[in-house]
């Protein structure tokens, strides 16, 4: 479960989301809706003429990591956690969404006509800050392109997807080329507040369809699904850059792939996503789970979870064979949204207790809307044996939770 | 009090319309150009590939903006609508915030990015633009851009949330970049890409980084430049109206002097009752002064209000004048600085009390008794007199001083010592007239005789209230007459210059050229096809482009490429045949202003940015022009073609077999206007391009008439009160004359004749001192300052206007107390002895 970037079509201040492009501040919240009322008030356009995410489908690849442009949305979502060999820890988000902005537009003169618009997201948190000051210890950077004359594209064969200089794209050049190893590259700010990557990442396990044979159902209403499938575990590999320091880094990335149409329901507010890489007793397996949150703090029976053992073979957990019990909160002081800041999250199915921290508390998205998505520490028992780890965690709605709903 | 509210009212109206002009400048430039700090240009008017947005945004430049400007011409809806020039901001949405935020801090319902993007010919205008044209959201009209007609789509109105400023967006249609190149028809190109470079030690690094990716033909450079081209562009002319408000803020004061000693005078005898019933010198003072300040406060607030109202008309001519000769402006809103205000009370309140101080401390200093006696007064006055003169010398010293100096500033100085010294010197030059007049009539006998030299003696002998009056009137009238002979022989030599350079019989322009899209033009090929029609002989081409120089300060340089031409250009510095040899090797002519705004002179090189990066051009010769106060760079065609790869042509000249007639003219015409239906041709016949261009011209100097009339109002209003306070104070001289004997029609005729000569006086000696002021206006103000060469032209008329002028105005203020004292029985005058 992603951030659905079809707030983009909500009739905000569009103008304004540039603004906050490699720039802070951003613009003045007041401007900008936040998450859960534009979710709330659903698309500005239809629904008509895309397909929907009705029925599970069979996944191709390389074909499927490339655009599906039938469908409104997509993103190519990539967070990771990385060390330096000398253990100083760094986390990273990378994510660009697709958005159509209809399903069809007819031919034009100009090449600057678009369907598409692209929206970039990256972020890089600096976790154990024992090399000295650089700046804040995260900062995010946001940036908005029409799909138009290679300024921001997706394709399969080869694999490539960018925005600006931001880009995810295959090392091999030709369409037949193998699509991984792919380079990761973004860079952006000035000063002390220049933040660059720049990885090579690998398959690892091979992609993990998720939900019912990839078909994400996020509501109860048919067609609130999208397709979703992930690359839970990638050796990463490469460099980043704080200010003007460079930090060669090695970790493990986690790419999700999801497109759909129409996702959420106007009873949901946000929702929580956990990717977790496990270690210790539980070596090899990822944990993926998702709450969607009801208006009246209920989650919605379609929230669920899946084990993926180190063979790949995946374990779905619903929502009702799980506990998740909020231990912290931490309040923002830019927004004053207050968020979970640590949880207990109990699967008696799989014998496993696991505590998830955030490994900064202030993770917290400032673009043309608010949300946190940030680098977890994971402690805990698998039948009574250590287990340990490391992930990314997302939480919308929180931001607007606390406004009143306009 | 009228004086006061007149003078600060002219004075405050000026200034108004010349800072809303300046205003409404940076407004619409600063809308364009937003907060960029570097812009990519091309040096070629094709523009930029827009795959080197595409290159600088993937190498990490930003932010960075494309933009592609072009002008559209839409009619507004209703009868009697007609086609207006709106520039066209072509924009992509998703560069834009960092640079023009006013754009995205507006709210509301009317950005639809989906339209904008998705949809063909959407377009946005400001609310108030889009009413003015009969728009409403959601409807389609068309556009004229260049020679495409398109339908666009008016799919939001744009309103400024933060309510600051809405008019920077007011006449400006603003799309995607996707509609603005097909609306344009230049598919793949951008006029520019603005950029936010940071500032201090990042920015030479970036700038070297932006350097490596720009192909040939394609520069970086400050974004301030445009706003300060601009600005400068039309300095010259805003720096005539500050002279021109200044002029008005010198009659203002003489008016206002005028009043107040006339207010004195009127209490002259009141003073001196008050001080002999016992009051203090410093009550009669403070008196005084505390009545000025008084009417000082209010004539200067009516002054204000009617500036207001009358700036309101004055900023109209403005911005006309400077939609004709520089850019499409519109001033809607009269701009009201606190300054011009602030400027115009203390004048109104200053001048009114330091004309007061005079009269006051006369009235004052005067022993009771002789406070109601006048010869005492104008004894001192004769006194003044040497004084006044030789400080009038002196201040025309000190203005002469300036005179080597170039710059604005010098050249005000010598034109103001000019009129204040000729001012202070004038009661000394009527008194020497008058006498001569004296001397003159000494012999007459009979009535003129006797009434005359009565008239020439009382000329001196009220010189206290004559002088004033008569300096009043000759700077009145000798800035009409240096202004109107500036302007003739301006005109005269704008006349000469025409038919020296209109040769050709025809003259051939696209058609959109006349609705204001002065970038028009058409391919090469338009050449060989008007050549090709019976009875043209000859078909003339001419490029106009623009070109930046390297030179620092010069900006945008104005291009013309054309054939060699000697008949039809004056080279007006260096040898004409080496001048020709030198343009036909590629060298360029200048016109004068841009040789006097560059310095530029024969073989003196100026470096332009060519499509092959930039080059130093040789100054061949400096010709004579007045199309453009920026000046003009004249090149050869042949070469402009290979160095700027452009052979479009903005215009034509035909020349027809000799002897052609009007019929043939009309026949050619036609034939030129059906060649294409596509895209339409204009055609004018030597004859009328000449009037036309004289249109512009007159339309130009419009506001300076305005001007003229203002000050020759200035002048009759102190003649006028000067006149009042004058026969105010002589009722008494009136009656004993009346109980001499007298007749009415006598008293009339000696009342007409001191008006009438004091008139005369005035007129004579604004002859010389016009002239100066022309010589001054022509050789500094407009040689030195735009450049510009004209000879003087001298038509009597002009003087003979003059004296008319000062003299009817002299006469006419007269008729009210000639009749006045005429009626007065000698009885009614005497009693109050």
């Amino acid at each position: 479960m992603r951030f659905p970037s079809f707030i983009l079509l909500a009739p905000v201040g569009l103008f304004a989301f540039g603004a906050c492009a490699d720039r802070s501040p951003g613009p003045p919240r007041s401007e900008t809706r936040g998450v859960a009322s534009a979710l709330s008030a659903g698309p500005a356009g239809s629904d008509d003429g895309f397909a929907r995410a009705l029925a599970p489908r069979t996944f191709t690849f390389p074909a499927d990591h490339g655009p599906h442009p039938e469908y409104r949305t997509e993103w190519w979502y990539v967070t990771g956690n990385l060390n330096t060999k000398e253990g100083r820890a760094f986390g990273f988000q990378w994510t660009i969404f697709r958005n159509a902005l209809a399903p069809a537009v007819a031919a034009r003169g100009s090449r600057w006509g678009a369907r598409d618009v692209y929206l970039g997201h990256f972020a890089l948190s600096d976790l154990l800050p024992d090399g000295g000051a650089t700046g804040p210890r995260f900062l995010s950077f946001e940036r908005f392109r029409r799909g138009a004359l290679g300024l921001a594209f997706a394709s399969a064969a080869p694999f490539r997807v960018a925005l600006d200089d931001w880009k995810l794209a295959s090392i091999a050049t030709g369409a037949a080329g193998p699509t991984w190893p792919a380079r990761l590259e973004a860079s952006a700010g000035e000063g002390t507040t220049r933040r660059a990557i720049d990885l090579v990442l690998e398959e690892g396990k091979p992609p993990v369809l998720q939900g019912d044979r990839g078909l994400s159902q996020k509501s109860a209403i048919p067609g609130n699904a999208s397709y979703y499938y992930s690359l839970p575990r990638m050796p990463a590999r490469g460099e980043i850059r704080l200010g003007d320091q460079t930090f060669a880094v090695s970790g493990l990335a986690w790419l999700d792939r999801e497109w759909s149409t129409s996702a959420l329901s106007p009873d949901q507010i946000g929702w929580d996503w956990f990717a977790l890489q496990l270690e210790g007793e539980a070596a090899g397996s990822e944990l993926m789970l998702y709450r969607l949150r009801n208006r009246d703090g209920t989650a919605d029976p379609v929230s669920r979870g899946a084990l993926i053992a180190p063979d790949g073979q995946t374990r779905a957990i619903a929502w009702r064979d799980l506990t998740l019990t909020e231990t912290a909160t931490w309040t923002s002081p830019k927004s004053g949204a207050r968020y979970p800041a640590a949880w207990q999250l109990r699967i008696p199915s799989e014998r496993l207790v696991l505590t998830i921290r955030p490994m900064l508390d202030d993770q917290e998205l400032d673009g043309a809307f608010r949300y946190w998505e940030g680098a977890v520490g994971v402690t805990g028992t698998r039948d009574g044996r250590p287990v340990s780890g490391k992930g990314y965690v997302e939480m919308t709605g929180y931001a607007d939770a606390t406004a009143p709903p306009r | 009090m009228l004086g006061v509210a007149l003078g600060v009212a002219v004075f405050v109206s000026i200034d108004l319309a010349n800072q809303s002009a300046r205003t409404a400048l940076s407004l619409s430039l600063g809308a364009l150009q937003g907060k960029a700090t570097h812009e990519i240009v091309a040096s070629s008017p094709a523009g930029l590939p827009e795959e080197l947005f595409v290159r600088l945004v993937r190498s990490g430049v930003r932010p960075a903006a494309p933009v592609v400007e072009a002008t559209a011409i839409i009619t507004p809806k209703g009868p009697g609508g007609k086609p207006e020039a709106l520039p066209l901001l072509g924009i992509d949405p998703f560069s834009e915030a960092p640079f023009r935020p006013a754009v995205g801090r507006i709210a509301g319902g009317g950005l639809d990015l989906k339209t904008m993007l998705t949809t063909p010919g959407a377009c946005l205008l400001a609310r108030e633009t889009a009413e003015r044209f009969g728009l409403g959201p959601g409807e389609r009209f068309p556009a004229r851009f260049g020679t495409f007609e398109r339908q666009l789509l008016l799919s939001g109105l744009l309103e400024s949330a933060t309510g600051d400023s809405p008019s920077a967006w007011a006449d400006l249609l603003i799309c995607d970049i996707s509609t603005a190149q097909e609306a344009t028809g230049r598919l793949g190109r951008l006029t520019r890409i603005d950029l936010l470079l940071p500032e201090g030690a990042f920015s030479a690094r970036e700038l070297s980084l932006v350097r490596a990716l720009l192909p040939p033909g394609v520069l970086i450079q400050e974004a301030a430049g445009r706003l300060r081209e601009g600005d400068e562009m039309t300095r010259a002319f805003r720096m005539n109206l500050a002279a021109l408000s200044l002029l008005a803020l010198v009659c203002g004061s003489f008016l206002i002097y005028n009043t107040m000693t006339f207010l004195v005078v009127e209490r002259r005898r009141l003073i001196g009752l008050l001080r002999a019933l016992g009051a203090t010198r410093g009550e009669i003072f403070s008196g005084v002064l505390g009545e000025a300040a008084a009417i000082g406060v209010v004539g200067t607030l009516f002054g204000l209000g009617a500036g207001v109202v009358l700036g309101r008309g004055l900023v109209r001519l403005v911005a006309g004048t400077i939609n004709d000769l520089y850019f499409a402006l519109s001033v809607r809103d009269l701009a009201l600085p606190p300054l011009t205000f602030a400027i115009g009370i203390a004048v109104g309140l200053g001048v009114t009390l330091l004309a007061a101080l005079a009269p006051a401390l006369e009235a004052t200093g005067a022993p009771p008794q002789g406070a109601t006696v006048r010869s005492l007064l104008e004894a001192k006055s004769g006194r003044a007199l040497p004084r006044a003169t030789v400080a009038g010398g002196i201040v025309l010293a000190l203005g002469a001083l300036a005179l080597p100096f170039s710059g604005w500033t010098s050249s005000f100085l010598v034109m103001f010592g000019a009129i204040i010294g000729f001012a202070l010197l004038a009661p000394g030059a009527a008194v020497l007239l008058g006498r001569a007049l004296r001397a003159a009539l000494a012999r007459r006998t009979g009535r003129v005789g006797w009434i005359g030299r009565m008239a020439a003696s009382g000329l001196e002998r009220n010189l206290s209230r004559t002088g004033v009056a008569i300096a009043a009137l000759v700077v009145a009238v000798s800035v009409t007459v240096g202004v109107g002979a500036m302007i003739a022989s301006f005109r005269g030599s704008v006349e000469r210059w025409l038919d020296r350079s209109l040769t050709a019989d025809l003259y051939v322009a696209p058609a959109e050229r006349e609705a204001g899209f002065v970038g028009a033009s058409r391919p090469a090929t338009i050449i060989d096809r008007l050549g090709a029609i019976p009875g043209v002989i000859r078909v003339r081409p001419l490029r106009r482009a623009e070109a930046r120089s390297t030179t620092p300060g010069a900006g945008t340089i104005r291009l013309i490429a054309v054939e060699a031409d000697p008949s039809a250009t004056v080279i007006r510095q260096g040898d004409a045949a080496e001048a020709w040899t030198g343009f036909a090797r590629g060298e360029i002519l200048a016109s004068e202003p841009l040789a006097a705004r560059l310095g530029l002179s024969v073989g003196s090189t100026l470096p332009l940015a060519t499509a092959d990066g930039v080059k130093p051009f040789r100054v061949a010769g400096v010709y004579l022009d007045y199309a453009s106060d920026r000046g003009i760079a004249m090149i050869d065609r042949a070469h402009y073609r290979r160095l700027w790869r452009d052979d479009r042509v903005s215009g034509l000249g035909l020349d027809l077999a000799p002897g052609a007639g009007d019929l043939e003219l009309d026949r050619v015409a036609a034939a030129v206007r059906a060649l294409d239906p596509q895209e339409p041709l204009g055609v004018r016949s030597n004859q009328e391009l000449r009037r036309r261009s004289l249109v512009v011209f007159d339309r130009t100097f419009k506001i300076t008439g305005v001007l003229r009339f203002l000050a020759g109002l200035v002048a009759f209003l102190g003649v006028l009160s000067a006149l009042l306070a004058l026969q105010l104070e002589r009722t008494r001289e009136i009656g004993v004359l009346r109980a001499l004997g007298m007749t009415t029609r006598e008293v009339g005729a000696l009342v007409a004749a001191e008006t009438g000569l004091l008139g005369l006086t005035a007129g004579i000696l604004s002859v010389p001192v016009g002239f100066v002021l022309a010589l001054i206006l022509i050789e500094v103000i407009n040689r030195r300052s735009f450049g510009w060469s004209m000879d003087l032209v001298l038509t009597p008329g002009v003087f003979l206007g003059a004296i008319a002028l000062a003299l009817s105005a002299a006469l006419l203020a007269g008729v009210v107390p000639a009749i006045k004292m005429a009626r007065t029985s000698p009885a009614e005058a005497l009693r109050e002895e």
